[in-house]
């Protein structure tokens, strides 16, 4: 009789043990890391003072403004609107520690779907967090999800009707930020928070829009700048100065019947000029190996080096070097400082100028940690 | 001796600049693809910072010729390209071909640019390649994309003007060039 009390009784403490753990866990992801903006920051707002109906919620976060003082043009950076995006995030985490405006103003936003970065996806088997050696120690980040927080927005509805086009996708796309615009005031979380993200490029008269992306080597959009078609000329422009720094960006138009995506409705629905960049992140593919915080921050996978050896793919993974985090984050602030330069050139009236940020090679030789403040 | 090759050298050099200065191209320019790969839509801008009178038709037809002095033609095969242009590889080729034969019938003279590379080389794109650069009375190339000497090859067995550069942006002198 004792003996059957006390294994219900054990069984009851181990289980409450790993919940109270499992909790401690999960709750932390509910905190995001501190961020080190440069002295140059001139006001740390929240999205929800642009639509207060996020206001409280998982979507809200953090919106830094950088205002020159000098009157020019606005530009706006969104990293993690995918959470499992390292570079994404970490790029814009790179350019809001070292910006210095001199001209216009830009404005960040380092966690576009803020939600989606207090999960993981199920079944892909992330780290968690990773890890940024820097001069003071190790800075930690969270690594999210594609997609918004379930607990934020449930359940899925078996096929998502994109709102306004309405094209049909699967369910699990209705947490898609990057399906969402233009979003809608009475919608989901996700649709909220990408009216949220309308509702500031209109009031702050956001005139060019960076969206920044990863993707697997094995897609065929990979080291691309996705532009609006009424401004491939920019875009084009941008190609030329990357490859004259030594890097090669593909330019691809933004599909005109591909909805919800911010290269096509930021165009569509703002005046500002939007671009996505994609880097290639072995962590996020189907070829790759296991799945730890080397692969995501090392990016060398012999399953990819093999795989583009046979040569039965169009796959972008260097055989060498693999795709490691400084490459991919300084790809990512190159292309963000050619874009601007070459928006300048087509606005010289309006023109946004940025100093401070570090070169591809510098990136390449010191690495990301030597970039972010703390 | 060294005197002599001095004068050698000089006359080469004199002969060699005649024989480029002796293409200049004249404007409007209408420029257009063999492939329908975006590397158009770079020399599409690059001509436009060289300041050319241009128009980029990507699929243009021989009745877009009217009142232009030089035709430059982008090769270059991209499924994704004809994909968005709705027409299958064999259509293509045979725009192209019009588009050619016109222009030669019009005298008027065909630029190929060739910047996209290793990436537009063989496959299916040295069909295009191969026609527009035979058909050019000059030739500006990206090096990676004569790696094999694909180019070189047919500049010297038919005597075209042939300028290489390193990168696609260095495109934009020689180009601005061939109409000074
Ligand atoms: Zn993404």
């Amino acid at each position: 009789m004792i003996r059957n009390h006390l294994s219900t009784i054990i069984i009851f403490l181990v289980t409450a043990a790993a919940g109270v753990i499992a909790a401690i866990s999960f709750g932390k992801m509910h905190h995001p890391e501190e961020l080190y903006p440069s002295t140059f920051l001139t006001k740390k707002g929240m999205l929800s003072d642009y639509f207060d109906g996020i206001k409280g919620t998982n979507g809200d976060t953090e919106v830094y403004l950088f205002d020159s003082g000098v009157e020019g043009g606005t530009a706006l950076l969104g990293g993690g609107t995918h959470a499992n995006e390292a570079a994404s995030f970490l790029a814009s985490v790179v350019i809001l520690e070292n910006l210095k405006v001199t001209q216009g103003r830009v404005i960040i936003i380092p966690r576009m779907n803020n939600s989606a970065f207090t999960c993981s996806d199920p079944m892909e088997g992330f780290p968690e967090y990773f890890g940024i050696p820097t001069d003071n120690g190790t800075r930690t980040f969270r690594l999210g999800s594609r997609v918004t927080n379930p607990l934020d927005q449930w359940p899925d509805p078996l096929v998502f009707a994109q709102y306004p086009s309405n094209q049909q996708l699967s369910g699990f796309e209705t947490r898609n930020l990057n399906r969402a615009y233009p979003g809608r005031p009475d919608g989901n979380l996700t649709e909220k928070v990408a009216y949220a993200i309308i509702q500031l490029i209109d009031k702050e008269n956001v005139n060019i829009a960076f969206d920044l992306h990863e993707s697997s080597p094995e897609v065929p959009i990979v080291n691309v700048i996705v532009y609006h078609e009424k401004y491939e000329d920019i875009a084009m422009g941008a190609v030329l100065g990357l490859e004259m720094a030594g890097l090669q960006f593909s330019p691809e138009t933004s599909p005109k019947n591909f909805h919800g995506l911010s290269h096509r409705e930021w165009g569509d629905f703002t005046n500002a000029v939007p671009f996505l960049m994609e880097t290639s992140n072995p962590s996020m593919g189907r070829l790759r190996g296991k799945t730890d915080v080397d692969l995501v921050l090392r990016g060398y996978c012999d399953n990819y080096k093999k795989a583009k050896e046979t040569g039965a793919l169009r796959i972008a993974y260097r055989e060498d070097t693999g795709e490691p985090i400084e490459h991919r984050v300084g790809r990512h602030i190159m292309g963000f400082k050619e874009l601007i330069n070459s928006y300048n050139y087509y606005y010289p009236e309006n023109q946004i100028v940025i100093e401070n940020l570090p070169d591809y090679d510098l990136m390449m030789e010191n690495g990301v940690g030597k970039y972010l403040n703390n | 001796m060294k005197a002599r090759i001095s004068t050698i050298v000089t006359i080469l050099i004199f002969f060699f600049t005649v024989s480029v200065q002796a293409q200049t191209f004249e404007q409007p320019v209408l420029i257009s693809s063999a492939g329908q790969s975006a590397d158009v839509k770079l020399v599409k801008m690059l001509a436009q910072r060289q300041g050319l009178d241009a128009t980029t038709i990507l699929m243009a037809k021989p009745a877009d010729l009217t009142g232009f002095k030089t035709l430059i033609i982008v090769p270059g095969f991209s499924s994704k390209g004809l994909g968005a242009a709705g027409i299958s590889q064999q259509e293509e080729m045979e725009r192209v071909q019009t588009l050619i034969k016109s222009a030669n019938d019009l005298k008027i003279p065909i630029v190929m640019l060739h910047i996209g590379g290793n990436a537009r080389r063989k496959g299916q794109s040295d069909a295009f390649n191969q026609i527009v650069a035979e058909n050019s009375k000059a030739m500006v190339v990206v090096r990676q994309g004569d790696e094999d000497g694909f180019f070189t090859g047919i500049s010297k067995a038919k005597n075209i003007p042939l300028t290489l550069v390193d990168k696609i942006a260095e495109t934009a002198t020689p180009l601005g060039n061939l109409f000074k």
